[in-house]
Formats: C-alpha cells, sequence, structure tokens
C-alpha cells in the first residue's frame, strides 16, 4: 500500500525516533524499520496519514531550521512541546511495539528472544547468575505454629 | 470426536473452557454427564503457539472491543483493553503462570474480620476454609501444584536468585519457589519443564497445568464431551417456568445455533459472564438472567495490583526460564496495623523487552524510558498482588454505543480505586523496593497495574439473595439449573491468585449438580 510521505518526511520521521526513543547503543536500522511501521499502519488509516503528514510538515516550522537539522536538546524540546498533540501520541503508539520488537534491539539489550526450539533454558543458563549466593527453595516451615492445625481454622468471627 | 443433537435437552452446556468451564466439563463427564463446551475461541495447540509477545498475544487474546471508565489509570492507558483474558480453548489457563496459593481462614469471613469499611460491599463468603479445604485438596492434586502433596519444588531461576536473597535480607522467611502449578518434574503425562520462558505465551510444551493439556483431552476420552470451539454465545434462553432451557450461540461460519440443555453453565471469565447475563434479559428478567438483586455485573475486582523493578549493575537475564517462579508470603499475612485491610503477595515476574518496554511506564518516551530499557539485561521483576476492595459502583455494564462483530453491546469495565487499594499499593511498592535495595538494585522502577488478568466478583456467592447472584454452590438464587462457575462468584477476593480457588469451586460445583440432576450419558 502507498504512503503520501515525501522521502525528506519519511527521513524526518526516522530522526523524530531517534531522538523520541535515545539510545546510544542502537544503530540507525531499528530506527528505520520503526518509521517504516509507521508508515506501513498509516497506509491504511486515514486518520493516521493526516495526522503523519501535517504533524511531520509542522515539525519542520517548529524552529528556523528543519527538526533534522537541529542538535539533539533543541530537538528534545521541540518534542515535549508536541508531546500532548495528536499526531505524536499516535507515532508513539505505534512505535513503541515496534521498536522493541526488532530483532537487533533484543540482540543489543540481551535478549535471546525465541528458545523452545533451542530447548529453553534448562541447560542454557536459566540459573547461572552468580553474584548471589544460591536461595532456598523450599517453602518456610514456621516452627512457632503447627500449620496442619492452621489451615483448618476458622476464621476468628 | 462426540456430537450431542441441538435438540437434545439432556445435556449440560457449558459457556468457556477456561480454568472453570474446563475444569468443570472434565469432572462432569467423569461424573456421566453428557457436556457441550461452547468455546468462543479456536483450538489451539502447542505447535501453534508462538515464542514471541505481540504475536502470542494477538494471536490469543481476547480483543474484541471492550471499554473501560472511571478514575484507574488503565482507562487512560489502555481504554479498550481493560482485561488480559485468553480467548481459545483453555481460556486463560492457557496464558496463566500458575502460582497457586490458598485463601486463608480470614479471606473467607472478610465482612465479620475487617469491619464494615468504608465504600465497600464488604461480605463473608457463604462457606469455610474447612469445606473448602478437600476441595484445595483436589485441585492440587490434579494439577500437579509443587510444594504440595509432595510434589518437588521447581528449581531457583535467576529471577529468583535475586528476589529470594532480597526477601532473606530484608527479614521476610516466607519465601519460595511455589506453589506453582508447572511441572518440576514430569507428572500427569505431561513433561518437566524446559525453562523457556515463554509461560505467558502459552507454555508449547505442556508442562504448565491448563484445561487444554490437562483437563479436556480427559473429557475428551469420556466420550461425554462434545466440545464446540469459535462458537459465541449470545444469549441464555428460558422457559415459561423460569428455567434455562439452552442457549443461542453463533458458530465459526456465522450461523446461529440453538442448543438446548438440561443445564446451563457460565464460565466466560468475569466480564464476559457478566456481560451474558445482562444480555440475556427477558419480560420475566427485565434487567438481566440472575439479576433480581441488581448485583449482577457489580463489585468487580481486579486485585490491588503493583510491579517493581530493580535493576544491578551485573545481568539477571530474568527472562530465561518460568516467567513466575517465585513467591514471598509474609505480606498476606493478617495485620490491620500497617494501614489497610487484607494482606498482598509478592511474586516474580518477567516481561520480554517488547511487553517491558511497553507496560514499564505507560506513556513515557525520551531519555527517562530508554534508560530504562537499556538496563533490561540487568532487571529482576516481581509483581504485588492482594485484596482489593469490593465496591458497588465497579462494575461491568452493557456498554450504550460500541458492540462486537455480532452486533452485540460490548462489555464496559468501570473501576475506581478504594483508598484501602491505594494505601496496600503504596506499601506492597515500598516493600519491593527494599527487596531489591538490599541486594544492590542501583535503580527501582515501580509500574502502574496491567490490564486485569484476574477478574472477580461480577455474580458474587451470597447466603442471602438480595446480597449476591449465586448461592454457595454458585447456583444462581432466581434460576435453579442456571450455575455460575468461575471467578465472578468470589465473595471477596482475598490476596491469592484466584484460579486454585476457581478450579476448587469447580470440583466442588460438579459434586453438587451430580447429586441434584440425573447423570445423562448413555
Ligand atoms: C498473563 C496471566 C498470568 C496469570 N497468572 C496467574 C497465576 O499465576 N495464578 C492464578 O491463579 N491466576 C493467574 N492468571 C489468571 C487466570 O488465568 C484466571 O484466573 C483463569 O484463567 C480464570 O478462569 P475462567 O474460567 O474464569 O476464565 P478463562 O480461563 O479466561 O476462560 C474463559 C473462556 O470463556 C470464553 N468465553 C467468554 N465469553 C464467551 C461466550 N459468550 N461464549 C463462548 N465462550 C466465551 C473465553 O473465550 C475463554 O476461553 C493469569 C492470567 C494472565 C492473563
Amino acid at each position: 500500500m502507498g504512503t503520501l510521505l515525501s522521502e525528506h518526511e519519511r527521513t524526518t520521521l526516522v530522526d523524530l525516533l531517534r531522538v523520541a526513543f535515545p539510545h546510544d547503543r542502537f544503530p540507525v536500522g531499528p530506527y528505520q524499520r520503526t518509521a517504516l511501521a509507521v508508515v506501513d499502519a498509516a497506509a491504511g488509516n486515514p486518520r493516521l496519514h493526516g495526522l503523519l503528514l501535517q504533524g511531520l510538515a509542522d515539525l519542520d516550522t517548529q524552529r528556523e531550521v528543519g527538526f533534522s537539522n537541529l542538535d539533539v536538546e533543541t530537538a528534545q524540546l521541540v518534542l515535549r512541546g508536541i508531546a500532548d498533540t495528536p499526531f505524536f501520541t499516535a507515532v508513539l503508539d505505534v512505535a513503541i511495539v515496534a521498536l522493541y520488537d526488532d530483532h537487533e534491539v533484543w540482540e543489543i539489550l540481551g535478549y535471546e528472544g525465541p528458545s523452545y526450539d533451542k530447548g529453553g533454558y534448562i541447560d542454557r543458563g536459566f540459573n547461572d547468575l552468580d553474584w548471589l549466593p544460591d536461595p532456598r527453595i523450599e517453602s518456610w516451615i514456621d516452627s512457632t505454629v503447627d500449620s496442619t492445625v492452621d489451615s483448618n481454622e476458622e476464621a476468628p468471627a | 470426536m462426540t456430537r450431542f443433537e441441538y435438540d437434545d435437552s439432556d445435556v449440560v452446556v457449558v459457556v468457556g473452557s477456561g480454568a472453570g468451564g474446563g475444569t468443570l466439563a472434565n469432572e462432569l463427564c467423569q461424573r456421566g454427564f453428557k457436556t457441550v463446551v461452547l468455546e468462543a475461541g479456536p483450538h489451539l495447540t502447542g505447535p501453534d503457539y508462538e515464542n514471541d509477545e505481540w504475536k502470542a498475544f494477538a494471536q490469543m487474546a481476547w480483543t474484541d472491543p471492550r471499554t473501560a471508565s472511571g478514575s484507574w489509570e488503565i482507562a487512560r492507558d489502555f481504554p479498550n483493553l481493560p482485561a488480559w483474558i485468553v480467548k481459545a480453548v483453555g481460556g486463560t489457563s492457557t496464558h496463566w503462570a500458575g502460582a497457586c496459593p490458598r485463601f486463608k481462614p480470614h479471606e473467607l469471613a472478610a465482612r465479620s474480620v475487617y469491619g464494615p469499611l468504608e465504600g465497600t460491599t464488604l461480605l463473608d463468603w457463604p462457606i469455610t476454609l474447612s469445606e473448602l479445604a478437600p476441595y484445595y485438596d483436589r485441585a492440587e492434586l490434579k494439577m500437579g501444584v509443587t510444594h504440595r502433596h509432595g510434589r518437588p519444588p521447581l528449581p531457583a531461576n535467576n529471577n529468583y536468585k535475586v528476589f529470594a536473597n532480597g526477601a532473606e535480607k530484608v527479614g521476610y522467611r516466607d519465601y519460595a519457589t511455589g506453589p506453582y502449578a508447572t511441572n518440576a518434574e514430569p507428572f500427569d503425562g505431561r513433561p518437566a519443564s524446559i525453562q523457556d520462558g515463554f509461560n505467558f505465551q502459552g507454555d508449547k510444551h505442556g508442562s504448565k497445568w491448563s484445561t487444554l493439556v490437562a483437563e479436556l483431552p480427559k473429557a475428551e476420552a469420556t466420550g461425554n464431551l462434545d466440545l464446540r470451539p469459535d462458537s459465541h454465545v449470545a444469549q441464555i434462553l428460558h422457559d415459561a417456568d423460569g428455567r434455562a432451557s439452552g442457549v443461542l450461540y453463533v458458530d465459526r461460519n456465522g450461523t446461529m445455533r440453538r442448543q438446548r440443555a438440561a443445564v446451563v453453565c457460565v464460565a466466560g471469565n468475569s466480564i464476559e459472564t457478566a456481560r451474558l447475563l445482562l444480555l440475556s434479559s427477558s419480560a420475566r428478567f427485565p434487567d438481566g438472567l440472575a439479576n433480581s438483586s441488581g448485583q449482577v455485573g457489580r463489585n468487580y475486582m481486579r486485585h490491588t495490583t503493583a510491579t517493581v523493578w530493580g535493576q544491578f549493575d551485573k545481568p539477571v537475564r530474568m527472562y530465561r526460564g518460568e516467567t513466575m517462579a517465585g513467591v514471598i508470603a509474609d505480606e498476606s499475612r493478617l495485620d490491620t496495623d500497617r494501614g489497610f485491610v487484607g494482606g498482598y503477595y509478592m511474586e516474580t515476574i518477567s516481561l520480554g523487552p517488547a511487553f517491558f518496554a511497553k507496560f514499564v511506564a505507560p506513556g513515557s518516551w525520551g531519555t527517562s524510558l530508554a534508560e530504562i530499557v537499556d538496563g533490561y539485561l540487568n532487571t529482576a521483576g516481581m509483581w504485588i498482588v492482594g485484596e482489593d476492595m469490593p465496591q458497588e459502583t465497579n462494575r461491568i455494564t452493557l456498554s450504550k454505543d460500541t458492540v462486537d462483530a455480532n452486533g452485540l453491546p460490548v462489555a464496559d469495565v468501570h473501576f475506581d480505586d478504594h483508598p484501602n487499594d491505594v494505601a496496600m499499593r503504596r506499601h506492597g511498592r515500598q516493600q519491593g523496593t527494599a527487596v531489591y535495595e538490599s541486594v544492590g538494585a542501583t535503580r527501582t522502577i515501580q509500574t502502574l497495574p496491567y490490564p486485569s488478568t484476574h477478574n472477580l466478583g461480577t455474580a458474587r456467592m451470597s447466603a442471602r439473595p438480595r446480597d449476591g447472584v449465586v448461592d454457595r454452590f454458585g447456583r444462581a438464587h432466581d434460576v435453579p439449573n442456571l450455575f455460575v462457575s468461575d471467578g465472578s462468584v468470589f465473595t471477596t477476593g482475598a490476596a491469592a491468585n484466584p484460579t486454585l480457588t476457581i478450579v476448587a469451586l469447580a470440583i466442588r460445583q460438579a459434586d453438587y449438580i451430580a447429586t441434584e440432576f440425573r447423570s445423562t450419558a448413555r
């Protein structure tokens, strides 16, 4: 499905996402794929499409230079200024799901994704944390009460 | 596969195949009842399930519209997703984590013990713990609950190691890796957990008890089960005497069907159960079926919940292993000196980055969110789950403007926190924070409640018909052959996760139905 967004607007969207979700460790790829997810979502959704067209155009008029040419602090300020607009919240809504569902992002964050086909983690470190002692796993037996009596006791009326 | 005639008026119809309905159906089939289970969702099994949070959610969650209103944050953050409920064979027992605490004696007598708390509709249950205890035993035995009846505990995973060490440091003693209804070793023809970490996504391995893997196959083997997936019940019908006569449902082809019945049992998970009763209004029952008291849909409870995350300077990898496999029970005690009535449990929880980022701080973005997500690898998590107060105005009603694909008004879920809920949540967050700080957390994060996973109270049990909807066996006060068989019947919520109690009550209800109604199978 098509989009009415220009090349420039799509670049602006990528830059918006980089400012809205600022991770030093993320390369541009995940942001580009997230922008694509937003554009795709708008393809069949006139409301989102309209918000994007107008919102991205507006973004460029906030300062003397276009959004993509702003330094990070100014760009953040600009976003804070539009944080409550339907445009920005609609972009966030789609983007937060897409960005953190990106497998390259998972890898950077240290998440290993599907595990069942690899036999789970039973032999692959489900309990490999070694900076704390191994704790008790059995139930605690309270020696001050007789637990068999306790479980049959009626409520105090 | 067994099929009964649409006009066979000897069958028991069970609406919903989840923890309540699936268990009841099996228990009835074992007792020789011809049982028709109508399940709105599809029949998916382990190989269909996704090891992926959003895919699994899209595949199985109830995403038909619902609306939310009231002052709870959910109405703002997730206005069309007030609850996380599964729409598939097995219901939410496919996505549940398996935590299985029992109620405590005082929790069945909340009104007597807590007193008349302003703004609440607290009421004592019409049953006591000693009546329930044998059914808890039977439920734990069938579910293979760890730490009970000689079943071995689950091993400590990474998330638990942080949690339990923190518990010990702050002086808690009542902590363990269970009780959970997940196999630490093979049991009941199902394998031991391989710690794959995708419990909330349906557990492909089948180590976790669900009605899909444990109850329905046994029911099927009796020849008494007619399981009909993709069958959405639109209305319960009644005869001239005011007895339930069957149900109208829409099958997978969109065809309207009437199934006649001797007994109708509703287990749609509180929100849908109340909705169905309200939709089943008639000249004789103008406010909805079984609703002469006006209590259907009221006293909706969802447990007081919160999540606390601790971030450390070393890796945790909470996602490896069982999603939940740790309980601290110290705060579940009866102790009104903490500034609130009722107690709460702390339970380990893990989310993948996709859900973590979405739910950790709804609506947030920028550096504050990015810093939290950057710490994902070093994050440990716990969920707080405690008793919330029943209130008359916390309520399921039929939406006046939103309908589902069948044109049926959807459920509106209205909820306001009671001051007691707020005080308990504050306490729980404080204590959870202390647990993680005691083992060196460099940052702790307090997350708001998620869409409700525990949905209770909308057709509550009461001794007197005017105070509730069903009697001590879950039988409607107004309609002698209509039963409610899920968490809707909870008079009060207790601190315990509800499913063990739902299962225990379903077994008890089956015993009762078997004495009251003749078994009908060949
Ligand atoms: C992520 C998660 C984790 C959880 N962890 C725990 C835990 O650790 N411990 C615990 O005790 N509980 C837990 N729960 C809660 C537990 O899943 C529920 O308490 C339990 O499944 C409720 O059983 P039920 O029979 O009432 O409803 P469900 O299991 O939800 O089943 C209801 C079924 O009815 C069907 N239905 C509804 N309306 C209709 C209709 N009109 N026609 C036909 N079918 C219909 C639905 O599609 C559904 O399949 C968890 C839940 C979630 C979501």
